[in-house]
């Protein structure tokens, strides 16, 4: 996959546990142009192994000359995070993905709710730079756990005006999604981006209301799951891969020299998706791509998020 | 048509079932469409407060639907003043309304195309194709539109050129595309055949 050469052209601890990054391309050169909602995969290589994450663009999509990116300190989970916030530094060069927009906006939508819980701002950055310029009839729903939290509450403040409307747990002050919903105009659209049980109750709200599944728009990145360590097989490249504890099948097969398909690598875009040839075990599927039919047929796996339990897994690859 | 055939543009009409989940129903239905209504009120009587437009030009079923229908009954008595009825309730609905249209292809997407301008997308309105298996086709050449055709080649009403149906279908205008059949050599046509009862 062709990557973009990038340095880190700024820092900044925007929350106690959020760092905002600027990226310029290291030629000096413009950066491709994206869409409202976009992410790139960001590579890092730590102790010899390489992570790749996805981060929301938060930058207008009318900026072309850096991307900005936000990323949350995660302390339990496998360090791409905590490597972001503690070893990366101004100057230095990281490699990226071209931008890719798996949570772009309905065009043809009247009116469109944005609802976004903490870090899940970060899609809607540049979202609300896109719904300003068409002009659109938009609402921010943004809930956070305290004022200090708040990352971008300021700065939305200015940009959005009324359109902006904070929900801060420490104050309960909390989001009713039912009162919400219940009362749009038709041609309305809504958004999600947040923690599981946000996204879950915004989705489950609208489809009780009697929203059209395509007014209902929702992304949530997973990161790969630590889990127990298990073998791999691929077919045709004729190899065993041992999968550890703390990395992903997909980054596995990728650290054995095979080369596989990905885009977002967090359980989403599907790009990833592998015909499992045989198992003897569960499969233990992490992803929002599959359908349960799908998971529960056990013929395909997204090596993304996903893993495996028991002794025998071949993967056509 | 070899076996096999598909072209993603041509629509696919399903039967008419209720959305469990609404918070109001709208049913809009002509001519033998109405059957398809009555049927979804054989499935069940809803919950949700339902309204049903019905334009009729043959077979009077309003006393039936009166019965049927408890509120929400609006019988006219032409598609005319049946869209027209439509533009007038459609400010009033939110988000929740579920839609369903039953009648001819032509009738559909007169209907997708109004209300479209109030946010309803195609692919939030539930269909069922009745009456007839006719089409509205568009000619590339003039850009005229025609209604009603049956057969596998029809004559454009704008410019009289014989006009090949195509499967292709715009959903912008409603129509399939027709293109001239003996461009290359006029007048040579194949046989004319009623392939769209």
């Amino acid at each position: 996959m062709s990557m973009i050469n990038v340095k880190v052209a700024a820092i900044e601890q925007v929350t106690p546990l959020v760092k905002h990054f600027t990226f310029v391309k290291e030629d000096g050169s413009s950066l491709p142009a994206f869409s409202g909602g976009s992410h790139v995969v960001v590579s890092i290589d730590i102790a010899g192994r390489v992570h790749r994450n996805p981060y929301s663009l938060m930058g207008s999509p009318m900026e072309n000359e850096a991307y900005h990116i936000s990323v949350r300190r995660q302390e339990n989970s496998r360090g791409g995070s905590v490597f972001m916030h503690e070893n990366v530094t101004v100057g230095m060069p990281l490699k990226i993905t071209y931008p890719v927009n798996l949570f772009s906006l309905a065009k043809k939508g009247r009116k469109h709710i944005l609802i976004a819980g903490g870090i899940g701002i970060t899609p809607f950055m540049s979202q609300i730079a896109d719904l300003k310029r068409m002009g659109a009839n938009y609402e921010l729903h943004y809930a956070f756990r305290s004022p200090e939290h708040g990352a971008f509450a300021a700065q939305l403040k200015e940009s959005c005006g009324d359109h902006l409307h904070c929900y801060i747990d420490s104050n309960a002050t909390r989001l009713d999604l039912q009162a919400l919903l219940s009362d749009q105009p038709l041609g309305t659209h809504v958004y999600v981006c947040g923690p599981s049980p946000m996204v879950v109750a915004t989705l489950e709200t609208a489809r009780n209301l009697g929203w059209p599944e395509n007014h209902i728009h929702s992304e949530q990145f997973l990161s790969p799951p630590i889990g127990e360590p298990f073998k791999i097989q691929l077919a045709r490249s004729n190899i065993e891969i041992q999968v550890s504890a703390e990395m992903s099948m997909l980054e596995a097969i990728e650290a054995a020299g095979v080369e596989a398909d990905f885009l977002c690598r967090g359980g989403v875009c599907g790009r990833c998706e592998l015909d499992v040839l045989e198992t003897d075990g569960a499969l233990l599927h992490n992803d929002h791509f599959l359908t349960d039919s799908e998971k529960a047929s056990c013929k395909k796996v997204m090596p993304c998020v996903s893993r495996a339990k028991g002794e025998r897994l071949v993967l056509d690859l | 048509m070899e076996h096999g055939y598909w072209i993603k543009s041509k629509p696919v009409y399903n039967a008419l079932v209720w959305h469990e989940k609404a918070t109001a129903h709208l049913i809009i239905a002509k001519n033998q469409g109405v059957l398809v209504a009555l049927k979804l009120f054989q499935q069940r009587q809803p919950t949700q407060p339902v309204t049903l437009l019905y334009a009729q030009d043959g077979t009077d079923y309003a006393k039936t639907l009166n019965k049927v229908v408890p509120a929400g009954l609006d019988v006219l008595n032409s598609e005319q003043d049946l869209l027209v009825s439509l533009k007038n309730i459609m400010p009033n609905m939110r988000m929740g309304l579920r839609v369903y249209v039953a009648g001819s292809e032509g009738f559909i997407w007169s209907v997708a195309e109004v209300l479209k301008t109030f946010g309803v997308e195609d692919a939030d309105i539930m269909k069922e194709l009745t009456d007839t298996l006719a089409r509205t086709i568009y000619c590339v050449h003039c850009k005229a539109i025609t209604h009603n055709i049956t057969t596998n080649i029809g004559k454009c009403s704008g410019c009289e050129r014989m006009l090949f149906v195509r499967d292709h279908f715009s959903r912008h205008l409603g129509a399939y595309m027709g293109l001239m059949i003996d461009a290359e050599s006029p007048g040579e046509l194949p046989e004319i055949e009623e392939i769209y009862p």
